[in-house]
Protein backbone atom coordinates (compact mmCIF):
# COMPACT_ATOMS: atom_id res chain seq x y z
CA UNK A 1 0.00 0.00 0.00
CA UNK A 2 1.36 3.34 -0.54
CA UNK A 3 0.52 6.69 1.23
CA UNK A 4 -2.80 7.97 -0.89
CA UNK A 5 -4.41 3.96 -0.15
CA UNK A 6 -3.03 4.86 3.66
CA UNK A 7 -4.53 7.95 3.59
CA UNK A 8 -7.55 6.86 1.77
CA UNK A 9 -8.36 3.64 4.02
CA UNK A 10 -7.83 6.67 7.26
CA UNK A 11 -10.84 8.98 5.88
CA UNK A 12 -12.64 5.50 5.52
CA UNK A 13 -12.02 4.82 8.71
CA UNK A 14 -12.95 8.02 10.06
CA UNK A 15 -15.67 8.06 8.34
CA UNK A 16 -16.90 5.14 10.00
CA UNK A 17 -16.62 6.75 13.22
CA UNK A 18 -18.60 9.31 12.65
CA UNK A 19 -21.52 6.70 11.47
CA UNK A 20 -21.12 5.41 14.91
CA UNK A 21 -21.30 8.41 17.08
CA UNK A 22 -24.11 10.26 14.79
CA UNK A 23 -26.13 6.89 15.34
CA UNK A 24 -24.79 7.05 19.11
CA UNK A 25 -26.27 10.47 19.57
CA UNK A 26 -29.26 9.90 17.64
CA UNK A 27 -30.18 7.66 20.55
CA UNK A 28 -29.73 9.78 23.16
CA UNK A 29 -33.08 9.48 24.10
CA UNK A 30 -33.82 5.90 23.38
CA UNK A 31 -35.19 4.06 26.55
CA UNK A 32 -33.08 0.67 26.58
CA UNK A 33 -30.57 1.51 24.30
CA UNK A 34 -26.85 0.76 24.67
CA UNK A 35 -24.20 3.05 22.93
CA UNK A 36 -22.01 0.88 19.92
CA UNK A 37 -18.13 0.92 20.68
CA UNK A 38 -15.76 2.13 17.64
CA UNK A 39 -12.71 0.75 17.35
CA UNK A 40 -10.27 1.78 14.81
CA UNK A 41 -8.01 -1.06 14.11
CA UNK A 42 -4.67 -1.05 12.26
CA UNK A 43 -4.00 -4.24 8.63
CA UNK A 44 -2.02 -4.64 6.14
CA UNK A 45 -4.81 -3.55 4.14
CA UNK A 46 -5.17 -0.48 5.88
CA UNK A 47 -7.21 1.16 9.11
CA UNK A 48 -10.98 -0.62 9.56
CA UNK A 49 -13.56 1.06 11.90
CA UNK A 50 -15.10 -1.96 13.85
CA UNK A 51 -17.99 -1.45 16.12
CA UNK A 52 -18.52 -3.72 19.23
CA UNK A 53 -21.96 -3.60 21.55
CA UNK A 54 -20.96 -2.29 25.30
CA UNK A 55 -22.97 -3.85 28.57
CA UNK A 56 -22.99 -0.75 30.52
CA UNK A 57 -26.01 -0.59 32.84
CA UNK A 58 -27.55 2.31 32.19
CA UNK A 59 -29.34 5.13 34.98
CA UNK A 60 -32.70 4.37 35.88
CA UNK A 61 -35.48 6.52 35.10
CA UNK A 62 -38.69 6.44 37.27
CA UNK A 63 -42.16 6.57 35.35
CA UNK A 64 -45.09 5.23 37.85
CA UNK A 65 -46.56 3.05 35.02
CA UNK A 66 -46.68 -0.63 35.86
CA UNK A 67 -45.31 -2.10 33.44
CA UNK A 68 -42.76 0.04 32.46
CA UNK A 69 -39.29 -2.61 33.82
CA UNK A 70 -35.68 -1.81 33.95
CA UNK A 71 -33.66 -4.30 34.06
CA UNK A 72 -30.61 -3.81 36.52
CA UNK A 73 -27.86 -6.64 35.47
CA UNK A 74 -27.33 -8.58 32.24
CA UNK A 75 -30.01 -9.91 30.35
CA UNK A 76 -33.28 -8.86 28.27
CA UNK A 77 -36.89 -8.75 27.88
CA UNK A 78 -37.83 -11.47 25.39
CA UNK A 79 -40.37 -9.72 23.08
CA UNK A 80 -41.79 -12.05 20.32
CA UNK A 81 -39.06 -13.77 18.64
CA UNK A 82 -35.98 -11.18 19.80
CA UNK A 83 -35.00 -9.72 22.69
CA UNK A 84 -34.85 -5.80 24.08
CA UNK A 85 -33.54 -3.80 27.17
CA UNK A 86 -36.08 -1.53 26.41
CA UNK A 87 -39.22 -2.35 28.95
CA UNK A 88 -41.64 0.17 28.07
CA UNK A 89 -45.13 -1.89 27.78
CA UNK A 90 -48.70 -1.65 27.97
CA UNK A 91 -51.27 -3.72 28.10
CA UNK A 92 -53.62 -4.44 25.54
CA UNK A 93 -57.44 -5.27 25.32
CA UNK A 94 -56.07 -9.07 25.67
CA UNK A 95 -54.02 -8.65 28.65
CA UNK A 96 -50.95 -9.40 26.64
CA UNK A 97 -47.49 -7.13 27.90
CA UNK A 98 -46.51 -4.89 24.53
CA UNK A 99 -44.07 -2.94 23.25
CA UNK A 100 -44.49 0.07 20.84
CA UNK A 101 -43.25 -2.15 18.05
CA UNK A 102 -46.31 -4.95 18.60
CA UNK A 103 -44.34 -7.73 20.34
CA UNK A 104 -45.30 -9.20 23.08
CA UNK A 105 -43.40 -9.86 26.24
CA UNK A 106 -42.68 -13.83 27.11
CA UNK A 107 -42.46 -15.19 30.01
CA UNK A 108 -40.58 -18.91 30.63
CA UNK A 109 -44.30 -20.57 29.52
CA UNK A 110 -44.76 -18.17 26.47
CA UNK A 111 -46.32 -15.07 25.97
CA UNK A 112 -48.04 -12.93 29.19
CA UNK A 113 -51.20 -12.38 29.94
CA UNK A 114 -52.25 -10.46 32.55
CA UNK A 115 -54.83 -8.36 34.71
CA UNK A 116 -54.63 -4.80 35.31
CA UNK A 117 -53.61 -5.04 39.39
CA UNK A 118 -50.70 -7.87 38.22
CA UNK A 119 -47.25 -7.40 39.56
CA UNK A 120 -43.93 -7.98 38.53
CA UNK A 121 -41.30 -8.41 41.27
CA UNK A 122 -37.41 -8.03 41.58
CA UNK A 123 -36.48 -11.36 40.42
CA UNK A 124 -38.67 -11.55 37.32
CA UNK A 125 -42.01 -13.48 38.93
CA UNK A 126 -45.37 -12.34 37.69
CA UNK A 127 -47.99 -12.60 40.44
CA UNK A 128 -51.17 -11.99 39.38
CA UNK A 129 -54.08 -11.80 42.00
CA UNK A 130 -52.11 -12.29 44.59
CA UNK A 131 -51.36 -15.96 42.80
CA UNK A 132 -47.35 -16.60 40.89
CA UNK A 133 -48.48 -17.12 36.83
CA UNK A 134 -45.26 -17.01 35.31
CA UNK A 135 -41.59 -15.52 35.30
CA UNK A 136 -39.77 -13.52 33.15
CA UNK A 137 -36.54 -15.66 31.92
CA UNK A 138 -33.58 -13.94 33.34
CA UNK A 139 -30.11 -14.54 34.27
CA UNK A 140 -28.49 -15.00 37.41
CA UNK A 141 -28.51 -12.17 39.80
CA UNK A 142 -30.38 -10.01 37.35
CA UNK A 143 -33.39 -7.72 38.70
CA UNK A 144 -36.39 -6.24 37.35
CA UNK A 145 -37.24 -2.72 38.80
CA UNK A 146 -41.11 -2.41 38.16
CA UNK A 147 -42.82 1.22 37.56
CA UNK A 148 -39.27 2.92 35.62
CA UNK A 149 -36.97 2.62 32.74
CA UNK A 150 -33.25 2.12 31.71
CA UNK A 151 -32.48 5.43 29.79
CA UNK A 152 -29.61 5.10 27.34
CA UNK A 153 -26.46 4.61 27.48
CA UNK A 154 -25.09 7.64 25.39
CA UNK A 155 -22.77 10.25 26.78
CA UNK A 156 -23.79 13.25 24.66
CA UNK A 157 -19.88 14.87 25.63
CA UNK A 158 -17.80 11.57 24.81
CA UNK A 159 -20.08 11.60 21.24
CA UNK A 160 -19.06 15.26 20.33
CA UNK A 161 -15.62 14.72 21.01
CA UNK A 162 -15.75 11.22 19.25
CA UNK A 163 -17.38 13.56 16.17
CA UNK A 164 -14.97 16.46 16.34
CA UNK A 165 -11.98 13.61 16.36
CA UNK A 166 -13.50 12.04 13.50
CA UNK A 167 -13.72 15.23 11.94
CA UNK A 168 -10.06 16.51 12.21
CA UNK A 169 -8.64 12.94 11.76
CA UNK A 170 -10.53 13.35 8.27
CA UNK A 171 -8.69 16.49 7.69
CA UNK A 172 -5.20 15.51 8.57
CA UNK A 173 -5.69 12.49 6.44
CA UNK A 174 -7.00 14.88 3.80
CA UNK A 175 -3.98 16.90 3.86
CA UNK A 176 -1.62 14.26 4.03
CA UNK A 177 -2.58 13.48 0.72
CA UNK A 178 -2.35 16.85 -0.70
CA UNK A 179 0.59 16.86 0.36
CA UNK A 180 1.95 13.30 -1.19
CA UNK A 181 0.05 14.42 -3.89
CA UNK A 182 1.98 17.69 -3.87
CA UNK A 183 5.25 15.49 -3.99
CA UNK A 184 3.97 13.50 -6.62
CA UNK A 185 3.41 16.41 -8.86
CA UNK A 186 6.72 17.85 -8.43
CA UNK A 187 8.05 14.00 -8.99
CA UNK A 188 5.89 14.18 -12.11
CA UNK A 189 6.44 17.54 -13.57
CA UNK A 190 9.82 19.25 -12.23
CA UNK A 191 12.05 16.54 -11.60
CA UNK A 192 12.40 15.45 -15.12
CA UNK A 193 11.98 19.18 -16.93
CA UNK A 194 14.94 19.34 -18.37
CA UNK A 195 16.13 23.25 -18.51
CA UNK B 1 -21.18 10.52 5.30
CA UNK B 2 -24.88 10.25 4.53
CA UNK B 3 -25.45 7.96 6.60
CA UNK B 4 -24.00 10.00 9.26
CA UNK B 5 -25.83 13.12 8.36
CA UNK B 6 -29.04 11.49 8.18
CA UNK B 7 -28.24 9.63 11.65
CA UNK B 8 -27.82 12.93 13.71
CA UNK B 9 -31.19 14.90 11.51
CA UNK B 10 -32.86 11.24 12.58
CA UNK B 11 -31.63 12.98 16.30
CA UNK B 12 -32.87 16.51 15.72
CA UNK B 13 -36.39 15.28 14.67
CA UNK B 14 -36.77 13.04 17.78
CA UNK B 15 -35.58 15.77 20.32
CA UNK B 16 -38.33 17.84 18.79
CA UNK B 17 -41.21 15.77 18.91
CA UNK B 18 -39.87 15.24 22.40
CA UNK B 19 -39.91 18.95 23.23
CA UNK B 20 -43.18 19.20 21.50
CA UNK B 21 -44.86 16.96 23.41
CA UNK B 22 -43.11 18.58 27.01
CA UNK B 23 -44.30 22.10 25.49
CA UNK B 24 -48.14 20.09 25.29
CA UNK B 25 -47.43 18.91 28.96
CA UNK B 26 -46.27 21.76 30.61
CA UNK B 27 -49.14 23.88 28.50
CA UNK B 28 -51.79 21.86 30.05
CA UNK B 29 -50.10 21.32 33.71
CA UNK B 30 -52.86 23.58 35.40
CA UNK B 31 -55.94 21.55 33.48
CA UNK B 32 -58.03 19.70 35.47
CA UNK B 33 -57.84 15.91 34.57
CA UNK B 34 -54.93 16.55 32.16
CA UNK B 35 -52.79 13.11 31.92
CA UNK B 36 -49.16 13.91 30.70
CA UNK B 37 -47.73 12.13 27.33
CA UNK B 38 -44.80 10.74 27.11
CA UNK B 39 -42.87 9.35 23.17
CA UNK B 40 -40.95 6.39 22.96
CA UNK B 41 -38.09 6.18 20.66
CA UNK B 42 -35.67 3.34 19.36
CA UNK B 43 -32.85 2.94 17.39
CA UNK B 44 -32.99 1.91 13.70
CA UNK B 45 -31.05 -0.77 12.30
CA UNK B 46 -30.32 -2.65 9.22
CA UNK B 47 -28.39 -5.62 10.30
CA UNK B 48 -25.52 -3.98 12.04
CA UNK B 49 -25.89 -0.95 9.90
CA UNK B 50 -27.16 1.97 12.59
CA UNK B 51 -29.39 4.44 10.34
CA UNK B 52 -30.89 6.76 13.69
CA UNK B 53 -33.63 6.86 15.76
CA UNK B 54 -37.19 6.59 14.99
CA UNK B 55 -40.28 8.07 17.52
CA UNK B 56 -42.20 4.38 18.05
CA UNK B 57 -45.46 5.84 19.59
CA UNK B 58 -46.90 8.23 22.08
CA UNK B 59 -48.99 7.89 24.90
CA UNK B 60 -50.87 9.30 27.59
CA UNK B 61 -49.55 8.42 31.33
CA UNK B 62 -52.54 7.85 33.22
CA UNK B 63 -51.27 7.75 36.45
CA UNK B 64 -53.35 9.29 39.75
CA UNK B 65 -53.29 13.31 39.59
CA UNK B 66 -53.19 14.59 42.93
CA UNK B 67 -56.70 15.29 44.30
CA UNK B 68 -57.40 19.01 45.40
CA UNK B 69 -60.56 20.70 47.25
CA UNK B 70 -62.29 23.15 44.99
CA UNK B 71 -64.23 25.98 44.52
CA UNK B 72 -66.89 24.60 42.07
CA UNK B 73 -70.50 23.42 43.76
CA UNK B 74 -70.20 20.54 40.97
CA UNK B 75 -66.69 19.44 40.81
CA UNK B 76 -65.97 16.14 41.20
CA UNK B 77 -62.70 13.52 40.99
CA UNK B 78 -62.25 10.08 40.48
CA UNK B 79 -60.27 8.28 43.21
CA UNK B 80 -58.49 5.22 41.08
CA UNK B 81 -58.56 4.11 37.51
CA UNK B 82 -61.42 5.06 35.18
CA UNK B 83 -63.04 8.10 33.66
CA UNK B 84 -66.85 9.77 33.09
CA UNK B 85 -68.89 9.22 30.59
CA UNK B 86 -70.00 12.44 28.66
CA UNK B 87 -71.56 13.40 25.58
CA UNK B 88 -72.25 16.06 23.00
CA UNK B 89 -74.59 16.09 19.36
CA UNK B 90 -74.77 12.12 20.26
CA UNK B 91 -71.08 11.39 20.38
CA UNK B 92 -69.67 9.75 23.82
CA UNK B 93 -65.96 10.01 25.09
CA UNK B 94 -64.69 9.75 27.96
CA UNK B 95 -63.09 12.58 30.44
CA UNK B 96 -61.13 12.91 34.23
CA UNK B 97 -61.73 15.99 33.96
CA UNK B 98 -64.75 16.71 37.15
CA UNK B 99 -65.65 20.39 36.29
CA UNK B 100 -69.01 20.57 35.60
CA UNK B 101 -71.67 23.45 35.82
CA UNK B 102 -74.92 23.24 35.74
CA UNK B 103 -77.38 24.22 33.16
CA UNK B 104 -80.71 25.59 32.85
CA UNK B 105 -82.01 22.33 31.22
CA UNK B 106 -80.53 20.47 34.89
CA UNK B 107 -77.36 18.66 32.72
CA UNK B 108 -73.96 19.29 34.29
CA UNK B 109 -71.66 20.55 31.37
CA UNK B 110 -67.85 20.99 31.05
CA UNK B 111 -67.23 24.21 30.11
CA UNK B 112 -66.61 22.79 26.31
CA UNK B 113 -70.32 21.74 26.52
CA UNK B 114 -69.69 18.04 27.20
CA UNK B 115 -72.74 16.60 29.05
CA UNK B 116 -72.10 14.52 32.09
CA UNK B 117 -74.10 11.20 31.04
CA UNK B 118 -77.06 9.92 33.09
CA UNK B 119 -77.64 13.17 35.64
CA UNK B 120 -80.38 15.74 35.85
CA UNK B 121 -81.07 17.56 38.49
CA UNK B 122 -84.99 18.89 38.74
CA UNK B 123 -85.00 22.48 39.37
CA UNK B 124 -86.48 22.29 42.86
CA UNK B 125 -83.09 21.67 43.93
CA UNK B 126 -81.50 23.58 46.62
CA UNK B 127 -78.36 21.39 47.60
CA UNK B 128 -76.59 18.56 45.33
CA UNK B 129 -73.71 16.29 46.30
CA UNK B 130 -72.38 12.92 44.85
CA UNK B 131 -71.65 10.35 47.00
CA UNK B 132 -68.37 7.93 47.32
CA UNK B 133 -70.26 5.59 45.66
CA UNK B 134 -71.85 7.69 42.49
CA UNK B 135 -74.98 8.18 44.39
CA UNK B 136 -76.27 11.98 43.47
CA UNK B 137 -78.58 13.22 46.31
CA UNK B 138 -80.26 16.53 46.20
CA UNK B 139 -82.35 18.46 48.86
CA UNK B 140 -85.34 20.00 48.25
CA UNK B 141 -87.49 22.71 50.31
CA UNK B 142 -89.70 19.12 50.65
CA UNK B 143 -87.22 16.62 51.64
CA UNK B 144 -83.65 16.02 52.28
CA UNK B 145 -81.38 13.36 50.46
CA UNK B 146 -83.00 12.42 47.72
CA UNK B 147 -81.37 10.20 45.50
CA UNK B 148 -81.61 11.80 41.64
CA UNK B 149 -79.08 9.72 39.83
CA UNK B 150 -75.83 7.68 39.69
CA UNK B 151 -73.03 8.37 38.14
CA UNK B 152 -70.90 5.20 36.83
CA UNK B 153 -67.66 5.15 35.91
CA UNK B 154 -65.87 3.95 32.72
CA UNK B 155 -62.66 1.63 32.63
CA UNK B 156 -61.24 0.14 29.61
CA UNK B 157 -59.14 -3.40 29.18
CA UNK B 158 -55.81 -1.11 27.29
CA UNK B 159 -56.63 2.84 28.43
CA UNK B 160 -53.02 3.70 26.82
CA UNK B 161 -54.54 2.93 23.45
CA UNK B 162 -57.02 5.23 23.41
CA UNK B 163 -57.08 8.47 21.48
CA UNK B 164 -57.02 12.07 22.71
CA UNK B 165 -59.81 14.29 21.28
CA UNK B 166 -58.89 17.56 22.78
CA UNK B 167 -57.21 18.61 26.08
CA UNK B 168 -59.02 15.80 28.50
CA UNK B 169 -61.23 14.07 26.55
CA UNK B 170 -60.39 10.74 25.38
CA UNK B 171 -62.22 8.13 22.83
CA UNK B 172 -61.52 4.26 22.86
CA UNK B 173 -60.28 2.53 19.91
CA UNK B 174 -60.04 -0.93 18.64
CA UNK B 175 -56.65 -1.29 20.36
CA UNK B 176 -57.98 0.17 23.92
CA UNK B 177 -61.23 -2.37 23.64
CA UNK B 178 -64.83 -1.46 24.66
CA UNK B 179 -65.78 0.71 27.73
CA UNK B 180 -67.04 -1.41 30.86
CA UNK B 181 -69.19 0.70 33.30
CA UNK B 182 -68.62 -0.04 36.84
CA UNK B 183 -70.11 1.30 40.01
CA UNK B 184 -67.46 3.21 42.14
CA UNK B 185 -66.68 3.00 45.80
CA UNK B 186 -67.24 -1.02 45.43
CA UNK B 187 -64.11 -2.96 46.94
CA UNK B 188 -60.83 -2.50 44.43
CA UNK B 189 -63.22 -0.12 41.92
CA UNK B 190 -62.06 3.44 41.98
CA UNK B 191 -64.28 5.95 44.18
CA UNK B 192 -66.16 9.34 43.52
CA UNK B 193 -64.51 12.42 45.27
CA UNK B 194 -67.49 15.10 45.63
CA UNK B 195 -65.82 19.01 46.11
CA UNK B 196 -62.82 18.36 44.50
CA UNK B 197 -60.56 17.92 41.48
CA UNK B 198 -58.08 16.06 40.28
CA UNK B 199 -54.57 18.37 39.13
CA UNK B 200 -52.69 17.26 36.10
CA UNK B 201 -50.49 14.49 36.63
CA UNK B 202 -47.82 16.62 34.50
CA UNK B 203 -44.66 17.03 36.91
CA UNK B 204 -43.26 20.67 35.91
CA UNK B 205 -39.59 20.15 37.55
CA UNK B 206 -39.63 17.14 35.95
CA UNK B 207 -41.12 18.49 32.37
CA UNK B 208 -38.23 21.10 32.82
CA UNK B 209 -35.59 18.53 33.24
CA UNK B 210 -36.57 17.06 29.86
CA UNK B 211 -36.48 20.45 27.86
CA UNK B 212 -33.07 21.23 29.40
CA UNK B 213 -32.31 17.69 28.09
CA UNK B 214 -33.39 17.93 24.86
CA UNK B 215 -32.11 21.18 24.05
CA UNK B 216 -28.75 19.64 24.67
CA UNK B 217 -29.26 16.34 23.07
CA UNK B 218 -30.50 18.36 19.50
CA UNK B 219 -27.60 20.49 20.02
CA UNK B 220 -24.84 17.70 20.01
CA UNK B 221 -27.13 16.32 17.20
CA UNK B 222 -27.16 19.14 14.99
CA UNK B 223 -22.89 18.93 15.70
CA UNK B 224 -23.75 15.78 14.13
CA UNK B 225 -24.96 16.89 10.89
CA UNK B 226 -22.12 20.43 10.83
CA UNK B 227 -19.60 17.57 11.12
CA UNK B 228 -20.78 15.30 8.32
CA UNK B 229 -21.26 18.59 6.38
CA UNK B 230 -17.68 19.73 6.93
CA UNK B 231 -15.73 16.12 6.22
CA UNK B 232 -17.53 16.40 2.57
CA UNK B 233 -16.50 19.73 2.05
CA UNK B 234 -13.24 18.46 3.34
CA UNK B 235 -13.15 15.44 0.94
CA UNK B 236 -14.49 17.84 -2.28
CA UNK B 237 -10.85 20.26 -1.62
CA UNK B 238 -9.35 17.18 -2.69
CA UNK B 239 -8.86 18.13 -5.96
CA UNK B 240 -7.26 20.82 -6.34
CA UNK B 241 -8.19 22.89 -9.88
Amino acid sequence: MDGMEWMGSAMRAARGALDVATQNLANASSDGYRKAQAAITLSARGLAVSTHATHEQGAVRRTGRAFDLALLGDGAFRVGDATTRSGAFVRDRDGRLVDDRGRALRGTCGVLHVSERATIAADGTVRDGGRAVDRLALPAGTHVLSGALETSTVNPIGETLAILTAQRAFETAQKTMLAIDATREKSANDVVRVQ
Amino acid sequence: MNRAMYAAASGMAAQQTQLEIVADNLANAEVAGFKGAAATFADVRAGEIGLGTTTLGRHALFAQGKLVKSSGPFDVAIDGPGFFVVERDGHRAYTRNGEFAREPDGSLRNSAGWRLDGVRIPGDALAVRVERDGRVAIDTAHDRDRTIARLRLATFPAPEAMRPAGATLFVPTDASGRARLVEPGAHGAPSIAFGMLERSNVSIVESVMQILSAQRAYEANAKGVQAADEMLRIANNLHRG
